[in-house]
């Protein structure tokens, strides 16, 4: 009942790995820096490149669709839409490299 | 102007697109810094590895020596005087105690 062979679900029956339902505050933090970190590598980049009156596509079409850590709402920045899961919403620490991937949009309406 | 890319998370398990493109960067390990001009083209290679960069912009790349030299921690003392070395007659180089000089003199130094 008690010590180290205890009979616990992931020793009676082989792979059980549980994954929290929500994010930890914890982890939420370190997203919004996370989140952060890609705001200023952005802003780095372009500021540089306009004191040489240059710009790149692929950043402009950033700024312009990409919301900023302040501007996106909680539920986007701790969740993601999933057409699998009840209600359409899963936690973001489910997504695969989720914390070094940037995956900010969600459908209109979800 | 230089981009100063830093790399702070490792492309283990992400698209080999990634991976690619941080070693087109120089960048071969976490932590490793290194420096590129400020282009179109550099940025839209920074812009690929985003989440796994720092990048600030500097005026004056740094060389490897020097970035090594900024990581040196104070010794905590510092050299007040040199040591002298004279030369005798024979021509052999010698330090100044031992041919009995005084400090602060140069004696017999053709160079100094």
């Amino acid at each position: 009942m008690f010590g180290p062979f205890r009979l616990t679900n992931p020793l009676s029956g082989g792979l059980l790995w549980k994954i929290p339902f929500r994010l930890s505050r914890h982890q939420k933090s370190r997203q919004r820096l996370r989140l952060r970190h890609v705001d200023h590598v952005i802003s780095t980049l372009s500021s540089a490149l306009a004191k040489q009156a240059k710009s790149i596509r692929k950043i402009e079409r950033w700024k312009e669709v990409m919301p900023i850590e302040q501007e996106m709402l909680a539920k986007d920045k701790y969740s993601v839409f999933d057409r699998k899961v009840k209600r359409y919403r899963k936690g973001m620490h489910k997504v695969p490299k989720w914390t070094r991937v940037s995956q900010r949009l969600n459908p209109p309406g979800f | 102007m230089y981009f100063r890319i830093t790399l702070l998370r490792s492309s283990i398990g992400l698209p080999l697109k990634t991976s690619q493109t941080l070693s087109a960067l120089g960048l071969k390990k976490r932590m490793a810094t290194v420096y590129h001009p400020v282009t179109p083209d550099v940025a839209g290679q920074i812009m690929r590895v985003k989440e796994l960069v720092d990048v600030s912009e500097v005026a004056a790349p740094k060389t490897k020596a020097q970035m090594k030299a900024a990581r040196r921690p104070d010794p905590g003392y510092y050299v007040e005087k040199k040591e002298y070395v004279a030369k005798r007659g024979d021509g052999e180089w010698r330090k100044l105690y031992e041919v009995g000089a005084v400090m602060g003199e140069t004696v017999g130094r053709d160079d100094a």
